[in-house]
């Protein structure tokens, strides 16, 4: 028998520097801080150890010691599932992937409520380093990572071109990590808080071209949990909870590039991805109050935001520029701070997407708070947005 | 059409794994010639090459040869390199679209200045100590039009 799912309680630590050192006397330990966002969740949701029987892990680092994570934390939480007790893994969409597992356990009947959790702990490696794996997962191992291509090399080459066919010059990308720090300025979960000029970012060292370290992501350590339940166990609970209202996925069959030359910069895959998740939901973009965008760069944010239609094409820098994307303006862009300010702990940064999205929607977001925020979008992605994945959330008030 | 090779005293930094369907790629390359292959029965293009048509599934694929010529979509110079590549400089890579209709995704030749964007390119074999890679560079009725001068030619 199937149930209406909703999001009814978040945890999370704030993004930073967390993972110890091999080497470290006294060790920070995923499991332990995992544990203790579960119990705190679940508190916040108003339910039980009992309702819970459903748990999707985002899958950890490498450098996690620990493996078969899930099962671990099974026992570590003593928590018999009948549902689901698995990893999944989809690059930058783990977390996302992880969240929707849980709402189809909800919705299928199988759980009465189900936790998307995952811990991400990677920064006692350093980036070169990492990026000798990074970089075998965002290309072809023997037709493009022997160029050295990274990552964010292709984010760089999508701005290349958007700066290209638009006529926008890079001041205008690098306004959207000023105003990114300023959100983050007010979220106690961000890893970079201090506020930051146009000048203190244009003026950072390059490193992709033309971006440079303030327009890229910062690599840190999060964890963070999702309760999903059934809206007749949120009901019961009387605490406020977020309707899924709408959802999209679309992977456009491509890996970084496609070998048919394509419109590389419309994010073909986002634009479907939304485009089903507006019609599921029964909404135009128009009707949202806010969107918590993954992108991973500032370039990503401006051609995120066009491809769910929230800014005209060609228009998303200039529109950042203007104000229309910060907090008070047309549309709020990435509230949290993004991954540029609030941080990008990759595998579970969709789920810091939702957890800001559920924030605003049960209007706890603070001094970040959209007035009468009640229709929200969250977005995540892998590659070069060749996939995305949609939610579209709503207050139940 | 075959291109320029230039011999590169060093070896690459992450040699591609040749296999026995990328094979004849690899040997092509390092006597100046771009190929891939193309579909029997939709006659279109694959890159990187492959034991199957990605568009149609079939089987019958034929070796073909290509210009090696083509616009420069886009490019970035990556500053912070993975640990292999330490030591190397500063990365040059582009996307290009060959005049057959493929895009492929390459090092740069930039000894002047960054190469416009939908600008003319042609591509080369670098021959390093232990194999070739390709590598594309403007090509060079353009580049004498502009006045460029290169180290490479």
């Amino acid at each position: 028998m199937g149930s209406v799912p909703v999001l009814l309680g978040v945890s999370a630590i704030p993004v930073g520097r967390h993972q110890s050192r091999a080497d470290a006397e006294q060790h920070v330990l995923e499991h332990e801080v995992l544990a203790r966002l579960v119990v705190q969740a679940v508190e916040q949701a108003g339910i039980t150890k009992h309702d819970v029987h459903s748990l999707v892990l985002a899958q950890c680092r490498p450098y996690t010691m620990q493996k078969y994570f899930c099962t671990f934390m099974a026992h570590y939480l003593r928590l018999p599932s009948s549902a689901t007790v698995m990893e999944v893994l989809g690059n930058g969409c783990t977390g996302g992937l992880a969240l929707e597992h849980a709402i189809r356990d909800v919705e299928s009947g199988r759980a009465r409520a189900a936790l998307a959790l995952g811990v991400n702990f990677e920064t006692a490696t350093a980036s070169a380093e990492h990026m000798n794996s990074s970089m075998r997962a965002t290309g072809d191992v023997d037709f493009h990572v022997p160029f050295g291509l990274t990552p964010i090399s292709w984010y760089a080459m999508d701005a290349t071109r958007y700066m290209h066919e638009f006529g926008v010059t890079r001041d205008m990308l690098a306004s959207v990590a000023v105003k990114n720090r300023s959100h983050a300025s007010l979220n106690p979960l961000a890893q970079y808080r201090q506020p930051i000029t146009l000048h203190d970012v244009l003026a950072q060292r390059p490193i992709v071209e033309p971006l440079g370290l303030y327009e890229v992501s910062p690599r840190g350590d999060g964890a963070a949990c999702v309760v999903v339940a059934s809206e007749d166990v949120a009901k019961a609970t009387g605490q406020p909870y977020v309707r899924i209202r709408g959802r999209g996925f679309h992977h456009e069959g491509a890996h970084q590039i496609s070998e048919t030359p394509n419109d590389m910069i419309a994010l073909g895959a986002l634009q479907a991805a939304s485009r089903t998740a507006y019609e599921t939901a029964g909404i135009r973009p128009g009707d949202l109050d806010f969107a918590e965008i993954y992108a991973p760069c500032t370039i990503v944010e401006v051609l995120a935001g066009e491809a769910m239609g929230l800014t005209p094409r060609g228009q998303g820098a200039r529109q950042a520029v203007e104000g229309q994307t910060t907090l008070g303006g047309r549309i709020p862009i990435s509230t949290s701070g993004s991954l540029l300010s609030r941080g990008h702990p990759a595998y579970v940064t969709p789920l810091y997407n939702v957890i800001e999205a559920f924030e605003q929607l049960v209007g706890r977001a603070g001094a970040r708070q959209v007035g009468s925020a009640r229709l929200g979008a969250s977005s995540c992605e892998l590659g070069n947005y060749n996939a995305a994945l949609v939610h579209i959330l709503e207050a139940a008030r | 059409m075959s291109m320029d090779i230039i011999p590169v005293g060093r070896r690459r930094a992450w040699p591609p794994r040749v296999t026995e369907a990328t094979r004849p790629f690899w040997g092509a390359l390092a006597l100046g010639r771009m190929t891939t292959t193309r579909c029997d029965n939709c006659a279109r293009y694959t890159f990187p090459p492959k034991p199957i048509c990605p568009h149609c599934w079939s089987s019958k694929l034929a070796w073909t040869d290509l210009g090696g010529r083509g616009m420069l979509y886009s490019r970035t110079v990556i500053h912070a390199p993975p640990k292999v590549f330490e030591g190397v400089g500063p990365l040059h890579v582009g996307i290009v679209d060959l005049d057959e209709g493929v895009r492929i995704c390459c090092g740069l030749l930039e000894d002047d200045a960054p190469i416009p964007l939908d600008s003319r390119v042609e591509l080369v074999t670098l021959l390093y100590a232990d194999g070739p890679l390709f590598s594309a560079r403007r090509q060079v009725s353009a580049r004498e039009a502009s006045g460029a001068h290169t180290q490479t030619r």
